[in-house]
């Protein structure tokens, strides 16, 4: 069963690893500490103490307050809320829904006919860093992604409870 | 014996483990040398192999090279060159609108070569870097149709365009390749004028080749793989061959190396086209078994070659093995005719593990390779394999690995089976690597089951042909209850496939497409008319022919021409390859018997109630087959002895866990078996190069050609 050094992980994390040795990590069985190691690199690289749960998406994790509240945090340390809500809600959005807009970020006839097909772009109001872009009909709802069953993940996939 | 022995053949197989050689007396004699392959310089390991194919004769490399006939290569070099991207700085034109081919790669370059399991876990294909980088391609218009006419006449401006921003960018080598150049190379020919004087004015050395000249074949994608290859590799990968070559001369040698081709012949180091070697060390087993079985008088032969990273199957029916015209190398596609052969990613230094999800044991498909597994401390490896196994068993001799060169450390592997298999199993450790065993010859033997009864074949006709280092110890456990007609392990099955690169012809092979259909109510005038396109195309690749043999000095008269040609009922889409021995077709009763043999071919690959002669046919390809007479091994004969085998080949006695108990095994010793011996099992029989095991309840007999004919016991 492989095991990788913490090391490897970090690379993997940062995009650093050669294709063949990121094929190799796929390839491979998985190696059964992978998320707590990941976890504590994660841990160790944001600013604040509160423990992380679940990592959410790049920049975005589910933190345990003191209190026992569980909620969404960016990396800089602003918070959306309970991660049973949808985080994208307190986002600061900006829609491209125009011809000019798209062809900021896509070359000419590249880009989506806006009058179909949109692109919602979420920001963190803390760092302004951009957290998700969706593409969507126009006036379609706002996407809630992904809401995690944390206590059945930790014990039936972690064996332990949270 | 010594003094009037005169080696005639050495051939070489420099594959990724082992470089193997195979030196062959003027008596059919014939001794293997192995040593690990050196992959800086080949020329170091292919020395030291024959220094220990020759040791066994108590010869010195200079007293056995300048009495060689014959020298052959086969090996891996040019493919890592090209895996590698080392090679020319090569530059690109194609049709307009074409220049994406080496970024899109038909998308299946993205897996090729990759187990099943990735293949199915798309996250795992990847376009690996382009064989020739995009910022060297460039679109020319032009457009041959698929009838072969000009529907756009070439734009000569942009063609000069295209070579003068190439050369600017300092390549150095052009290759030309346009849509259907293969019906109409007119626009290729014009291209490469107008290429040639943009070179002629920079009085640069830029060689221009162009894919109508070289591989005049349907599929403009594996078509520009292979001329780009050549273009990319040949020459440094010819250095390399010359300094092997140059190395037997230092040492006394008279010989012109030869390279094994994937179509089954060598061809000269020298030739134009390098690229048709690409594919070349597992094909070398199955000309030897179509050597082998010619001499001995059978037809229809299972070849199975058990090496270290891969099993390697392929199927002699009637004396002929198939040809496919597009293999794929190495994640390319390739536009040149190979051996027929499947490849199966299990090997005995394949890994064993246990997957934590299902709890099963698995093997492979990665392997150990040269470094045998974690018996052998200085290869650096800790995860067990099949060669481990073999050895906890007793299989295998830890002091007699490879003739003792290498000692195994049976405690590791017993150590490495126990943590990583064993335990998470929750069995003791000799029932694991029993188990381990049984399933990874099963394995094997579900692959060649569904080759021969996927065509429809059964095994009762077949003899099976074992070879390989891991062969002749697998070989009883494969064969078991199969009923092949008899299974063979020829003495020297440890360098069979260099061995069988010394059976082949000296020959070249060319394909042209053709797409000549011939219809049902075709009358005798018109087919004469299809006989003279036949030749008029077969004239053109004769040429070719000629010129390659020039090189070595034959001329056109020495050289024996035979035309095959590919074909289908009209409609259907497989083509099959029908060899005859013209030289040219002629007449009307020529095609009529290339006509009886297509439906003679259809009828044994699929069925006889399966022809359509009704769908009248299409030739796809011709083929011009050229050959001279080289020399070619004899096959050993001994005179026949007693069945019991003299007392000094007995080695001792052997514990060994067979199937869930400890048995007691004799042990042979290879060289000392003569002619006409026959071993029950449980027997051991060794030698330095491979290891044969007679399963209990079986019995083997080595024949006057030095052949062990493995026969099941009852249970069998």
């Amino acid at each position: 069963m492989p095991e990788y050094e913490r090391e490897t992980i970090e690379k993997l994390i940062d995009g650093k690893l050669s294709w063949p040795e990121v094929k190799g990590i796929m390839s491979a069985y998985k190696d059964p500490d992978r998320f707590d190691k990941y976890i504590a690199i994660l841990q160790d690289r944001v600013p604040w103490e509160d423990r992380i749960l679940l990592p959410l998406g790049l920049h975005l994790y589910i933190v345990e307050k003191e209190d026992g509240e569980r909620v969404v945090r960016c990396d800089c340390g602003h918070e959306f809320g309970d991660y049973r809500e949808n985080w994208k809600l307190e986002a600061l959005i900006y829609v491209r829904d125009t011809e000019e807009k798209l062809q900021e970020v896509y070359p000419p006839l590249m880009h989506s006919d806006p009058e179909w097909i949109v692109l919602r772009e979420y920001y963190c109001p803390g760092c302004r860093t951009q957290l998700e872009v969706e593409a969507l009909p126009p006036g379609y709802p706002v996407v809630f992604d992904f809401q995690p069953d944390l206590e059945t993940f930790y014990r039936e996939w972690l064996g332990r409870e949270i | 014996m010594s003094s009037t022995r005169e080696p005639r053949i050495l051939a070489i197989d420099a594959g990724g483990t082992m470089t193997d050689t195979f030196i062959i007396d003027q008596d059919g004699g014939f001794v293997v040398g192995k040593a690990q392959t050196t992959p800086d310089d080949e020329s170091q390991g292919f020395l030291r192999s024959s220094e220990d194919a020759l040791s066994y004769w108590g010869m010195s490399v200079e007293d056995a090279f300048s009495s060689l006939a014959t020298g052959i290569y086969s090996g891996t070099a040019m493919i890592n060159r090209i895996l590698e991207r080392k090679g020319r700085k090569v530059g690109v034109i194609v049709s307009l609108g074409m220049e994406d081919y080496f970024r899109l790669e038909r998308g299946v370059q993205s897996y090729l070569g990759y187990s099943y399991s990735d293949r199915l876990h798309v996250c795992t294909h990847q376009h690996r870097p382009p064989l020739v980088p995009r910022h060297l391609v460039r679109g020319v218009s032009e457009r041959i149709d698929v009838f072969g006419d000009a529907a756009i006449p070439i734009d000569e401006d942009g063609a000069r365009r295209a070579v003068n921003t190439l050369l600017d960018e300092g390549v150095e080598a052009i290759c030309v390749n346009f849509m259907f150049s293969y019906r109409n190379p007119a626009h290729e020919l014009q291209m490469k004028e107008i290429a040639e004087d943009a070179v002629r004015e920079r009085g640069v050395d830029v060689p221009v080749t162009i894919a109508s000249d070289h591989y005049s074949i349907r599929g403009d994608f594996p078509r520009l793989n292979t001329l780009v290859a050549d273009a990319i590799a040949a020459e440094p990968s010819r250095r390399h061959l010359r300094s092997i070559d140059e190395r037997a001369k230092d040492h006394g040698a008279e010989f012109d190396l030869r390279i094994m081709a994937s179509h089954g012949g060598t061809i000269s180091i020298e030739s134009r086209e390098l690229a048709r070697t690409l594919v070349s060390g597992p094909i070398g087993g199955v000309i030897g078994a179509k050597w082998l079985a010619d001499r001995i008088g059978v037809e229809n032969v299972f070849c199975t070659d058990i090496g270290g990273t891969s099993f390697d199957l392929a199927i002699i029916t009637g004396g002929e093995y198939d040809v496919k015209p597009y293999p794929d190398m190495a994640g390319m596609l390739l536009a040149i005719p190979m051996v027929e052969l499947d490849s199966v990613g299990e090997g005995t230094g394949s890994f064993v593990r246990v997957n934590p999800t299902s709890g099963r044991i698995e093997i492979g498909p990665d392997s150990a390779g040269y470094r045998i597994g974690t018996s052998w401390p200085e290869g650096g490896i800790d995860i067990p394999t099949i060669n481990d196994c073999d050895l906890v068993l007793g299989l295998l001799n830890p002091d007699y690995f490879l003739g003792g060169d290498i000692t195994l450390d049976k405690d590791r592997a017993i150590a490495a089976i126990e943590e990583q298999v064993a335990a998470p199993l929750g069995i003791d450790v000799y029932r694991a690597a029993a188990g381990v065993v049984e399933l990874f010859e099963e394995g094997l033997k579900n692959n060649v089951l569904s080759r021969i009864m996927g065509k429809g074949y059964v095994p009762l006709n077949y003899t099976l042909l074992s070879y390989g280092g891991g062969g002749p110890l697998h070989v009883g456990g494969i064969s078991k209850g199969m009923g092949f007609e008899s299974v063979l392990v020829p003495a020297w099955a440890a360098g069979f496939s260099a061995f069988g690169c010394s059976c082949s012809e000296f020959e070249y092979r060319f394909d042209a497409s053709l797409d000549m259909p011939i219809l049902p109510d075709i009358t005798t005038d018109e087919k004469e008319g299809v006989t003279e396109m036949i030749d008029g195309q077969c004239a053109f690749l004769r040429e070719k022919v000629i010129e390659e043999f020039a090189r070595s000095g034959f001329c056109e008269d020495e050289i024996r021409f035979r035309i095959f040609l590919r074909m289908q009922y009209m409609g259907q889409l497989r083509d099959l390859e029908v060899r005859t021995d013209y030289e040219w077709l002629e007449s009307a009763a020529a095609l009529d018997d290339v006509i009886a043999g297509f439906e003679e071919l259809y009828a044994k690959v699929y069925a006889l109630s399966a022809r359509s002669p009704e769908l009248g046919y299409l030739i796809t390809v011709a083929v011009i087959s050229g050959t001279v007479e080289v020399e070619k091994p004899e096959l050993p004969t001994e005179p026949l002895q007693g069945t019991s085998p003299p007392g000094d080949a007995h080695k001792g006695k052997r514990d060994v866990y067979w199937r869930g108990e400890w048995v007691e095994a004799d042990i042979w010793e290879m060289e000392e078996l003569k002619a006409g011996n026959r071993l029950t099992g449980l027997s051991i029989v060794e030698s330095p190069a491979t290891t044969l095991v007679v399963p209990p309840g079986a019995s083997t007999y080595l024949d006057e050609n030095r052949i062990f004919h493995l026969e099941p016991g009852e249970e069998g």
